[in-house]
């Protein structure tokens, strides 16, 4: 007796294929590979056989198992896979729906500025030294070479406390203290961030109360090309790698000589627009060398030593940067301001 | 400070720069110009006669003229009330700009009109400086007007440029026109040539007492002349106060004002007549109500410098005079009176009588030792030229007139080492010529000079080397970095603290702010973390400015209360500032306040509730963060009477038995004032945060064995809190015990009023094993003990 093997192979795969779910091909599996299904009912079909016919019917059998197997376990990935395509078409959503709010806090932009410019000094090896706002007449005026009866107290309205006491006008008396800790302990590199008060009315660009950085470098040698290097250093860091400066001749009591820096514009590059008022320079230092009054009042022997110092203010710096029209609102926080400035930038 | 480009030009050639180069040279050299402005302007002006005048057919006011304007006659529509047939004017033809706009030919109301007829203010003649007749109308030129020139500016002499000057306090010498010329000649390198003013006149000797009776008045010049014309001032005169921006009133009194133009040196002229004791002294210690020429009381306390006549004052020294005394049309003869005040008393009287005059200024900064003298002989020159003087008296001196030059031998070494140049000795002696200083060669290396007496900032040899720099130019000096042995940078340990802060609030979705350290009154009393007693600014310009805050809290309020009022009601900020009390102690505080809410996706409904314990956790963050674990703070409840923060919903926070900080919720009366939602906030100390030794970060090994946890409920009383319960637990379990977390708390149902159920969750964990049931039984066990027998509780079924 022969079997058309081919033929039952057919008519098994053929339902395997067409099975349309995973439920119904695992009935046709055990239909099929079962304990009583017809695959192994072919198996006991095997033991009435002769045992000539055994070995042959037996590979038969097997080819055929073999054949279902396999039909049956790429159906079944088939299957399975469409059911996961179907379920995961279900699970489809709106990914245009807002997403949920992963809300970064900011630093105020005037903490932007100040510590990059801290940076910027840190990595040329100066110290970052702080003082009292409240701070006494001494540091920020006597040692400054700002006596009583000098005309620049005019040129800063003081808050006073009492006769001892004010609110410090400018970081230079910071830079009186470091002098005063320091003086026997040259060389000093330093810059002192601080808030300062000035007696001044609010308007657009002025402020009662704004932050000032100064540094001071004191040792052997330093000379007035020294200032302008560091400067220009500075300026590259802070506005671009093109910038100028230039050095125009100004007073401060605790230097001599005296400039004001202008920075060549970074609006328009130097040609003018209106941030530079179209003079395509914009100052933001004043600085000079520092005054022999002021070294020698800190016990430094001043024909020995010389040293630079400098200052800038942040808010301006911070408003120049960003392009903010009015000082005001780096006082007023409001949280449509403070959102915009998400880094240094 | 003001100067012209027409006035330099009369002491200086000037013919090869123009007024935009000068500015550039003035102000790289330290005199900086804030702005320059024409005197007045107009393209396309001519001089014209106007033939006929009419009144206008459709106008009650307005006239039609025909104008000869050289070239041509034109008809212009005029609405001038002065305008009339025959004069002399100005005439700004049809495409001409003038200040207010572009002339075109036009009709107005129906009659042609080819150009307009101008008043000076509308060629931008400073107002200021015009009569009332030449406001409300068009000005009439002199008969001799040639017609058709069409220079009118310059016929006007108001072809001029005028240069705003912003002066450094060192450099108050250049209030003087004369020393201003000089300086810009030195920037230029031109030379300058100064008016002379010698005189040849007789003089009779002096009926005049003039003395001194404070220091305070070191040197006083008088100088009476008997006889004097008043009239008007010749144009040239006029012309030069107004381009200065002083009005003209008669020859005497502009005279005075054009010397101290010219010297720097106030004058006061007074009326001879006024003065019949012709004894003037000069007097402190007077107290009284004095009016002044403006006509307002003003108090003068004793240390006030007055000038008296027969022990009446007559006039404030230096800053202004009387009415009594002042010269007027009547006046027929004067006496001078050219001193020298203390700056500092002047600087202070002026500043407290809020009265702030030219002399005040002049004499607030500091004049020329030597200014009296010349303003006087200047004066009595310009008095016989201007004002047919005679009877001139000889000066009356009050103190010593003797000046001792300064005298400093300059190292151009040493100035070259300072500004790292390679200036030629003969190029830094160029300079000091250039500055009339004299300059006397005394070896190769020294030039020795002497500083004129209005130079009064110059004392030292580095004050020289500025001399030169400015001089030759910044553009000589290079650019290097300093060459010296190198030191350790860096941020200080508070600075790097504070950008960890920073960091850390901000990763939180927080925004710093910066707001002002001066605040009211009601501020200070508002502060929750008060540094103590407040300091108070001595002469505050507003109440709102007043005491340098304690607290930080309340400025954060009214910075939270704004942003609510502007729709900004989802918040979380910060701010880190320095606070101070009057013992001079600073601390560095920070403080945060967050919206009861934040929506974290409105269509999913996934909202933030910030509350007490958002805060509470917060504090615990950041003070772990900075190496203070949570097991070192306490938080105690502390009813506050300020109103500040809610009563039974606040905490202060101890960091070891050290107060460090205050934490809650808003009070709500608080939240009402500030217009504030029910926030919650904090204030924390850190400089005494700072000051406690925090713990320093080290291996711990991560766990390799299981942990176990049983859950623990509990019935306990109301008064009970979860700190007592973990305590407890934590004191009760071994070495093995690892954690205790509340993780439910539960009132009403089948639980007792007075009652709450709490639900723990305990976590055990061995490093060495896993651990099993009889390894943590009797730890277990004793835990539950301790519950029932110290806190009173009653063990749920777990």
């Amino acid at each position: 007796m022969s079997r058309n093997w081919d033929l039952l192979r057919e008519e098994l795969t053929e339902k395997i294929t067409s099975a349309p779910s995973v439920g119904q091909l695992e009935q046709l599996r055990v239909e099929m590979l079962g304990k009583k299904g017809s695959v192994n009912a072919l198996m006991q079909e095997m033991k009435s056989l002769a045992p000539e016919e055994r070995k042959e019917f037996g590979m038969a059998v097997n080819n055929l198992k073999k054949t279902v197997e396999e039909h049956i376990a790429a159906k079944m990935a088939e299957l399975k896979e469409n059911e996961l395509n179907e379920k995961l078409a279900k699970d489809r959503i709106d990914i245009t729906l807002p997403a949920n709010d992963f809300t970064y806090g900011t630093l105020h932009p005037l903490t932007l500025v100040q510590q990059e410019i801290e940076d910027i000094f840190v990595s040329m090896g100066y110290a970052v030294v702080e003082g009292p706002e409240v701070e006494f007449d001494v540091y920020n005026f006597e040692k400054a070479n700002i006596p009583a009866d000098h005309p620049a107290r005019d040129m800063q309205d003081t808050f006073y406390v009492d006769v001892e006491r004010l609110l410090r006008t400018q970081t230079t008396a910071i830079q009186m203290r470091v002098l005063e800790a320091q003086g026997s302990h040259l060389p000093i590199k330093v810059v002192c961030p601080g808030k300062v008060y000035r007696r001044d009315d609010d308007d657009a660009t002025h402020s009662h109360q704004f932050v000032q950085m100064e540094g001071l470098v004191v040792g052997e040698g330093i000379t007035l090309a020294d200032l302008k290097g560091t400067l220009e250093l500075f300026a590259r860091s802070m506005f671009g790698p093109q910038r100028e400066i230039r050095l125009r001749q100004s007073y401060f009591p605790f230097t001599e000589p005296s400039q004001e820096i202008d920075v060549s514009c970074h609006v328009c590059g130097g040609k003018g627009c209106p941030t530079c008022k179209g003079t395509g320079w914009i100052e933001i230092l004043g600085s000079g060398m520092v005054h022999p009054h002021v070294l020698e009042m800190a016990g430094i022997d001043s024909e020995k030593y010389s040293g630079f110092a400098f200052g800038i203010g942040i808010e301006r710096t911070a408003m120049l940067k960003y392009g903010i029209d009015d000082i005001r609102n780096l006082y007023l926080n409001n949280l449509k301001f403070l959102k915009n400035y998400k880094r240094f930038d | 400070m003001r100067v012209t480009y027409n006035w330099l030009k009369q002491y200086m050639d000037l013919s090869d720069i123009t007024p935009e180069q000068i500015a550039e040279i003035m102000t790289r050299g330290g005199l900086e110009v804030e702005g320059m402005e024409k005197v007045a302007s107009g393209s396309d002006l001519v001089i014209g006669k106007v033939l006929e005048c009419v009144p206008h057919p459709d106008s009650d006011h307005l006239h039609v003229c025909q104008v000869d304007t050289g070239d041509t006659v034109r008809q212009i529509v005029c609405g001038a009330p002065n305008v009339a047939a025959g004069q002399k004017v100005i005439v700004a033809l049809p495409g001409c700009i003038l200040p207010g706009g572009e002339i075109k030919s036009g009709v107005i109301r129906g009659q042609k009109s080819d150009g307009m007829i101008c008043a000076l203010f509308e060629l931008g003649v400073d107002k200021k400086q015009l009569t009332e007749k030449q406001l409300s109308g068009i000005e009439e030129l002199p008969e001799d007007a040639e017609v058709g020139n069409r220079e009118v500016l310059k016929y006007l002499n108001l072809d001029d440029i005028i240069f705003d000057v912003s002066l450094t306090p060192n450099r108050a010498d250049c209030l003087s026109i004369w020393a201003l010329a000089k300086e810009v000649g030195a920037l230029l390198n031109k030379k300058v040539a100064l008016p002379d003013y010698s005189y040849e006149t007789e003089t009779v000797p002096a009926t005049f007492k003039l003395s001194s009776e404070t220091e305070k008045c070191p040197l006083f010049e008088g100088k009476i002349i008997n006889h004097v014309v008043i009239k008007p001032s010749p144009k040239w005169l006029q012309d030069l106060l107004h381009s200065a921006g002083v009005k003209a009133i008669n020859n005497v009194v502009d005279i005075s004002n054009f010397v101290m133009l010219e010297t720097g040196q106030p004058l006061h002229f007074y009326d001879l007549a006024k003065i019949p004791l012709r004894e003037i002294t000069v007097k402190t210690g007077l107290e009284e109500t004095y009016t002044a020429l403006d006509g307002i009381d003003y108090q003068i306390k004793p240390e006030d410098i007055m000038i008296t006549t027969g022990g009446k004052a007559i006039g404030i020294a230096g800053i202004m005079g009387g009415d009594d005394s002042k010269i007027d049309d009547e006046t027929k003869g004067i006496i001078i009176e050219a001193a020298t005040f203390s700056n500092v008393q002047i600087r202070n009287t002026a500043r407290r009588l809020g009265l702030d005059t030219e002399a005040s200024q002049h004499f607030s900064k500091g004049i020329d030792p030597l200014g009296g003298h010349k303003a006087v002989e200047r004066s009595v020159q310009l008095l016989l030229e201007l004002a047919e003087a005679s009877g001139i008296e000889e000066t009356v001196l009050c103190g010593d007139p003797s000046f001792e030059p300064i005298v400093i031998d300059a190292p151009v070494n040493k100035i070259n080492g300072l500004l790292a140049t390679k200036f030629t000795a003969e190029q830094v002696e160029s300079v000091f010529e250039r500055l009339d200083f004299h300059p006397e060669k005394v070896s190769d290396d020294i030039i020795r000079v002497t500083i004129p007496s209005y130079r009064r900032d110059i004392k030292v040899w580095q004050d020289l080397s500025e001399e030169v720099v400015r001089m030759l130019g910044y553009e000589n000096i290079g650019s290097t970095l300093p060459l010296i042995p190198t030191i350790q940078g860096g941020l200080s340990d508070r600075l790097k603290n504070k950008r960890v802060l920073q960091q850390l609030l901000m990763g939180m979705g927080m925004n710093e702010i910066v707001s002002y350290s001066l605040v009211s009154k009601s501020k200070i009393d508002e502060g929750i973390l008060s540094a103590g007693e407040a300091v108070e600014v001595s002469n505050r310009l507003s109440d709102e400015r007043r005491y340098f805050r304690t607290s930080l809290l309340p400025s954060m309020l009214e910075t939270a209360g704004y942003n609510v009022a502007r729709s900004n009601d989802e918040y979380g900020l910060f701010e880190i500032a320095n606070v101070y009390n009057n013992d001079n102690e600073e601390q560095q505080h920070l403080c945060i306040a967050l919206s009861n809410k934040k929506t974290i996706s409105r269509w999913q409904k996934l909202i933030q509730e910030n509350d007490f314990y958002t805060i509470k956790g917060i504090v615990i963050a950041i003070m772990d963060k900075l190496g203070y674990p949570e097991k070192r703070l306490s938080f105690q409840i502390e009813s506050n009477s300020k109103a500040v923060l809610h009563p039974n919903k606040s905490a202060s926070v101890y960091l070891d038995r050290t107060l460090v900080g205050k934490i809650g919720v808003i009070h709500p009366a608080c939240a009402k004032k500030y217009d504030l939602d029910e926030c919650v906030l904090a204030e924390l100390n850190m400089t005494a945060i700072y000051g406690i030794r925090n713990v320093k970060i080290k291996f711990t090994p991560v766990p390799r064995y299981p942990a176990v946890s049983y859950d623990l409920a509990m019935v306990v009383d109301e008064e009970v809190t979860g700190e007592q319960i973990v305590k407890t637990i934590k004191k009760t379990g071994s070495s093995l015990l690892r954690d205790v977390q509340i993780f439910d708390i539960y009132r009403g149902g089948s639980i007792a009023e007075g009652s709450k159920s709490v639900a723990v969750k305990v976590t055990y964990q061995s490093d060495d094993r896993t651990l099993s049931e009889d390894d943590i039984r009797d730890v277990h066990q004793g835990i539950i003990a301790a519950l029932k027998n110290n806190l009173h509780a009653v063990l749920r079924d777990s």
